[in-house]
């Protein structure tokens, strides 16, 4: 115990700090774009699925594969099959963009589902009503549908954000330099692990805690809107 | 490229990969059956709002839910040591895990415990329902209605999350697909055969769950969603 208080001047220097820092940043920026894109894909994959148009069927087979597949295979896996099959064709060399499109096709297969929740929890007769004023399909998801199912969507939308800052943890086995690699590199350096490891999840927790808070007090406001 | 996809030099582990699955298979239902216990424990805490413990109980969940899984088991496993606690591998793994499903949980059946109404109760009473036959007949069905399928949600999660462990150096799933890779180098085959496991043991417990809970808890529950 004594060691360790002697140890922590040592831990908190300023190049340490600045360090740590950093990584945190890498780790919101992978969890952030990988979201984004994540959001934009998923939503073109909500809108393929509950497309009615039959040329559309082998589209809409495809996303049901897509997001089945997704949902089901742990994230560690996929960042490593992502990361040999690019080791194959040799498209990129960059960690971070391995880590990114995993998380990518991740976040899509998720932020689809919950997208399409999102549109399920419109009542039927909506749509019935705006096929007979002759909306095309397009239209009615966008001037019917979204205007009401975004507040259902994007309450667990952002829960899923939040989860994933957490997740990208697993990123640090391929070697991305977010937090978690970052305290593996300086627990390899020789500071206790009980410090190294304490502040990186004191950190992960400056990340989510206020965002999980800010998510919930959106979720109340949202959920008051509503009847 | 100059890369060919040689899946036969890998038929001989499928096995070996197999019994790995049920190592990953029992890590997540230990943990989360631990976890489910714990959460409930922490869960009645909450709703009955026991003083000093409701706080310390509102400190866990949200430090738990707010960190990654995967430090968390970092700290048990290289932490714990400084102060004289070696945990093996998969002891760290398991006590790591259940820690965390103990605090997702205990939100989920909070939430759970929330749905039931105080007029459901008087009118079992009312019917002279005695506790046992209350909590049989009135909380139970009820609670499970609302709570199967969000756990069981949580516990596919779980099946995936063991994947982590191989990080540690425990022989599942994909702890033993990189044992094969390290052996073979047929990293694609391997990931993907790995990958394919894990969607088919998911799938096989989406399927028993959304049965049982139709058919046990009359919740609304799809094999495909």
């Amino acid at each position: 115990m004594e060691r360790l208080i002697e140890e922590i001047p040592n831990f908190f220097t300023y190049w340490n700090i600045i360090f740590l820092l950093k990584a945190m940043g890498v780790t919101l920026m992978l969890t952030l774009f990988g979201c984004i894109f994540g959001f934009a894909f998923g939503l073109i994959l909500a809108i393929v699925r509950k497309s009615e148009n039959k040329l559309m069927m082998p589209l809409r087979i495809f996303v049901v594969f897509f997001t089945e597949i997704f949902r089901r295979i742990p994230f560690l896996v996929t960042l490593l099959l992502i990361f040999y099959v690019f080791q194959i064709f040799q498209i990129t060399d960059s960690l971070f963009v391995i880590a990114l499109i995993s998380v990518c096709l991740i976040a899509t297969a998720f932020i689809g589902e919950i997208i399409r929740s999102g549109i399920e929890s419109i009542n039927m007769a909506q749509w019935d009503a705006a096929k007979a004023m002759n909306f095309s399909y397009l239209q009615i998801l966008k001037e019917v549908i979204f205007p009401q199912a975004w507040k259902v969507i994007l309450p667990p939308a952002f829960g899923f954000f939040i989860l994933f800052i957490k997740d990208t943890a697993l990123a640090s086995q391929i070697g991305v330099m977010e937090l978690t690699f970052a305290g593996k590199i300086l627990n390899n350096k020789g500071f206790s692990p009980v410090l190294v490891f304490g502040s990186i999840l004191i950190l992960y927790f400056i990340l989510s805690f206020p965002l999980d808070r800010f998510g919930k007090y959106m979720e109340r406001k949202i959920a008051s809107g509503r009847n | 490229m100059g890369y060919t996809l040689i899946y036969s030099q890998i038929y001989e582990f499928i096995p070996y990969l197999i019994y790995g699955a049920i190592i990953s298979l029992q890590i997540a239902v230990l943990s989360f059956f631990g976890g489910l216990f714990f959460g409930l424990v922490l869960a009645t805490i909450r709703t009955f709002s026991l003083g000093i413990l409701d706080k310390i109980t509102v400190v866990y969940v949200t430090f738990f839910t707010n960190t990654p899984q995967l430090v968390q088991i970092y700290f048990l496993f290289f932490a714990l040591p400084e102060f004289g606690i070696m945990l093996s591998p998969f002891n760290a793994v398991l006590l790591g895990m259940t820690l965390n499903a103990a605090a997702y949980l205990c939100e989920i059946q909070r939430a759970g415990f929330l749905s039931i109404r105080q007029e459901e109760l008087d009118a079992s009473r009312t019917l002279n329902f005695n506790i046992i036959q209350q909590v049989r007949y009135v909380i139970f069905p009820h609670i499970m209605r609302v709570l199967f399928p969000p756990l069981s949600n949580h516990y596919i999660l779980m099946t995936l999350g063991t994947s982590m462990a191989a990080i540690f150096g425990v022989e599942e799933l994909t702890g033993r697909a990189f044992n094969i890779n390290s052996e073979t180098f047929r990293s694609v085959e391997i990931f993907s055969v790995t990958a394919l496991i894990y969607i088919v043991i998911t799938f096989i417990a989406t399927f028993f769950l959304a049965v049982m809970g139709r058919y046990f808890f009359k919740a609304k529950m799809r094999i495909i969603q």
